[in-house]
């Protein structure tokens, strides 16, 4: 478990070890499994299959975790993917452009309309006190409306060698993708646990009062945990092109759904302040290895549907449990 | 144990016992309580008064131990079954439901029907008219909803609550602590009427001088043992602080005239706050070295200032000199930038990151002392929190505990740490020692004084006037949103005091009449 939680008392580390304790052993309940009763689970093309689908969502969820430890809520992540897709990818797919610029413009480009996006959710919500929930919904159908009008519904094509060697590249049999998305959640565990700025973001997910009236800018570290979750839908949105070689206004539909589900699974509280980025690197495995493996033992697509919604039902249950428990020992 | 009603216990209490993660919170307790008698509960916070109702209400289950109702095995599986067998707890935060009215709040667990499903209405309103009427709220509109209710009000309504279901044993932890002295002598009205019919009370209190003046028996406990259970008229005041904290009490150091030839610490005029929006004429100095008290009643604005001063809601409207240099506020981070600092009322709400632990707590105001380019240094935080605590005298398990299993005296000192690293010259504290032990606020004066002698200018907001005369230098009193006027060391009495918080009030009247 995360230092962070350590932090908080003997008891709170326990319990936090053992809920990522607990999605670990689930995880690889879940690998025995599907490795037993099926052939085609346990190959390393399946492995890395499974290692290429998840990379979006841990990406998406890294953001997404900086959000939901502060209390708050991204809905529109897919949308600023897709927008910041979009605008990328003009960069990108310009030829007239040497391929070094054409990359640096994509990166520029993506990441400042994910983090822009973000800084708008972050100082609308933070600035007035307005749900994020609401003001991240709006910013779902302007960030899809925008990528729409942008594009002219159009699916922009990327015939640039370069990033198309990115996007399928493998380190000792590893999709680089997949690297890029786990070295982001140590980067973001990191920051939650080694830094002032993560240390103020549980602080205020736990009490805001109190670190307002502590004399510290609750509004600046508010802002700055959403614009850090839009900047993942802009990295997002490169990873995305890298393995498709194309950006399509209406990409990264839904999306935002699996992310949270992915904080949740992981152990983050919807109620903010307690959580970790490794929770919730297992919780996007734990939906990807279960996603895939229904797959190969035929389940439906429907089936599927409904027994990835009843795991996110039970984590939220876990997490209720857990929150009575902490109240009890705080009435002791 | 001394025997005082006749007839049998209605409750009985045999050995028990509750450990808690390195803390023994409850020792081999036993205890009577007789029907008909108000029985008093003693001891310092954390001697394991709240865990052993918690254990009597049925919140918490002990390790050890029986109990006994009425003759009858009683081990309650949860609130809603103590409450069924006739025990009934008031605790201290409340359990309302801040959006429903004061009404569904008071028969909330029985509320009246018509047809089966429906909620009998004009019923309701009767009922919860008649047990307002009981706790002295009869001018209150059942409909009005929680939320606009002070906290005074709050907690007669939860009062009320407990009086809706005929308990056998009645438990109030600190019902007083938010009540005014009428608000309280209506309480005890109460409570001496539920004895009469046979009501077995118990009361938890830090006012002594109401347990002496109400109580039949007081049992105190210390570190979670049972030091003595005794009629009260066998113990007088001292006797009982020593059972308490087990040792002699220092008395608050005795307060002294200030130089006020000095350049004023913090200089305030033309304030206005939300209170007193209509008369923006707030004006006081206050000096290096000095402990200013400001009293007043419940509601005069005395906190509407300290939190204007410190910028904590809006902007504040008027001027604020540090030093005799007019200064700016316009959030707690300039206030903290003119080392200005406020300990809130509500500590568990504003003053502390209740599940986050002691280590965290003590240096949020300071985090830039506990890191280097933005890094946390672990081990300077262990450090700087470790000193801090023990120059306070903290008691904890490790730095690492949540603030929130604290005792209240000890969350205190964490308040209190947070905000001495940060150096302050002007100390604000707004009820500093409310629902903290004997042995803790006698450690809080001692400190306020020591800062005060090293020039740090004290600002003291308390309801509690004994502890005013005792520790301020000089008290402004408040009175619907104005100062009403100023006393000076050797003109503060309680008399006075009262006098000026009631003045403006009084006006009213006579312009009304």
């Amino acid at each position: 478990m995360t230092e962070m939680t350590a932090k908080r008392s003997p008891m709170a580390a326990i319990s936090g070890v053992m809920r990522n304790a607990g999605i670990a052993v689930a995880l690889v309940l879940l690998i025995l499994v599907f490795s037993l009763t099926t052939t085609t689970f346990l190959t390393p093309l399946n492995l890395t299959n499974i290692m290429v689908q998840i990379t979006l969502n841990i990406i998406l969820a890294a953001g997404m975790t900086f959000v939901i430890l502060i209390g708050g809520i991204d809905l529109s992540v897919g949308s600023v993917m897709a927008l910041a897709g979009v605008v990328g990818a003009t960069f990108v797919s310009n030829p007239e452009l040497p391929t070094w610029l054409a990359i640096l413009g994509m990166i520029v480009a993506s990441c400042g309309v994910g983090a822009i996006a973000g800084t708008i959710n972050g100082l609308i919500s933070a600035w007035w006190a307005i749900p994020s929930f609401i003001v991240t919904l709006g910013m779902l159908n302007m960030a899809r409306g925008g990528a729409l009008q942008f594009t002219q519904a159009n699916t922009v094509y990327i015939a640039n060698p370069a990033i198309t060697k990115f996007g399928t590249a493998t380190v000792a049999g590893i999709p680089v993708l997949f690297l890029v998305a786990v070295a982001i959640i140590i980067l973001g565990w990191f920051v939650l646990n080694k830094t002032v700025f993560g240390r103020m973001l549980y602080a205020i997910g736990n009490n805001e009062e109190a670190v307002r009236l502590a004399g510290h800018n609750t509004l600046f570290y508010k802002t700055a945990a959403f614009a850090i979750c839009g900047l993942g839908a802009g990295i997002a949105a490169i990873m995305y092109m890298a393995r498709l070689t194309s950006a399509s206004p209406i990409m990264g539909n839904g999306y935002e759904l699996n992310a949270i589900a992915a904080v949740i699974i992981g152990g983050t509280s919807l109620a903010g302040g307690r959580g970790s980025m490794i929770g919730t690197l297992l919780g996007a495995a734990v939906i990807g290895v279960l996603g895939n493996g229904l797959i190969l033992i035929g389940a439906s697509d429907f089936v599927r549907q409904i027994i990835t919604g009843a795991v996110i039902i039970l984590a939220v249950i876990l997490d209720a449990v857990q929150g009575r428990l902490a109240a009890k020992r705080k009435g002791a | 144990m001394t025997d005082m009603a006749p007839g049998a216990p209605i409750l009985s209490v045999r050995h028990i016992s509750k450990q808690f993660p390195g803390v023994k919170a409850l020792d081999d307790i036993s205890l009577e309580f007789r029907p008909g008698e108000i029985h008093a509960l003693a001891g310092e916070n954390g001697a394991g008064k709240s865990t052993f109702i918690k254990v009597l209400g049925g919140i918490i289950t002990p390790d050890q131990g029986q109990m006994e109702l009425a003759g009858q095995p009683y081990a309650p599986s949860g609130p809603n079954d103590a409450i069924a067998r006739g025990v009934r707890v008031v605790h201290q935060e409340f359990n309302l439901l801040r959006h429903l009215s004061v009404a569904e709040n008071l028969l909330f667990e029985r509320l009246p029907r018509k047809l089966g499903i429906l909620v009998d209405k004009a019923e309701m309103r009767r009922r919860a008219r008649d047990l307002l009427n009981l706790v002295g709220l009869s001018q209150l509109d059942p409909s009005t909803p929680i939320s606009s209710l002070g906290i005074a009000q709050q907690q007669l309504v939860e009062i009320a609550r407990a009086l809706s279901d005929d308990a056998r044993v009645l438990i109030l932890d600190e019902p007083t602590a938010t009540l005014t002295p009428r608000e309280t002598d209506r309480l005890f009205e109460i409570v001496h009427r539920l004895k009469d019919q046979g009501t077995s009370v118990l009361f938890i209190s830090h006012h002594l001088d109401e347990i002496f003046a109400h109580c039949d028996r007081v049992t105190v406990f210390r570190n979670g043992k049972l030091v003595a259970t005794q009629k009260t008229a066998e113990i007088d005041t001292d006797g009982l602080v020593r059972q308490m904290v087990g040792r002699e009490v220092i008395h608050a150091p005795i307060a002294r005239n200030v130089d006020r030839s000095a350049t004023p610490a913090l200089s305030v005029s033309g304030f206005q706050t939300a209170i007193n929006a209509r008369r923006p004429d707030i004006a006081f100095d206050l000096y290096p070295g000095e402990i200013l008290g400001i009293a007043g009643l419940v509601g005069s604005g005395r906190s509407e200032v300290l939190r204007a001063i410190f910028g904590a809601d809006r902007p504040a409207r008027g001027r604020i000199s540090r030093n005799g240099q007019p200064v700016a506020i316009q959030s707690p981070r300039d206030a903290l930038r003119q080392g200005i600092c406020l300990v809130t009322e509500n500590r568990k709400e504003e003053g502390l990151i209740l599940p986050m632990s002691i280590a965290v707590n003590t240096t949020l105001a300071t985090v830039r002392n506990i890191s280097s380019g933005g890094l946390l240094d672990r081990g300077k935080e262990r450090g700087i929190a470790g000193q801090m605590m023990r120059s306070l005298d903290t008691r904890m398990a490790s730095l690492q505990q949540a603030v929130g299993s604290l005792s209240g005296g000890n969350q205190q000192k964490v308040v209190l740490g947070k905000w001495l690293l940060r150096d302050p010259q002007i100390l604000m504290l707004d009820e500093p020692t409310r629902g903290i032990d004997i042995g803790a606020k006698a450690e809080i004066y001692t400190l306020l004084r020591q800062l005060a002698d090293q020039g740090v200018g004290i600002l003291v907001v308390s309801s509690e006037v004994p502890e005013l005369l005792g520790l301020a230098d000089r008290v402004l009193v408040m009175s619907r949103g104005v100062i009403a006027g100023e006393l000076a060391h050797q003109d503060m009495s309680e008399e006075a005091i009262l006098q000026l918080a009631y003045a403006e009030y009084a006006k009213e009247q006579v312009t009304r009449g």
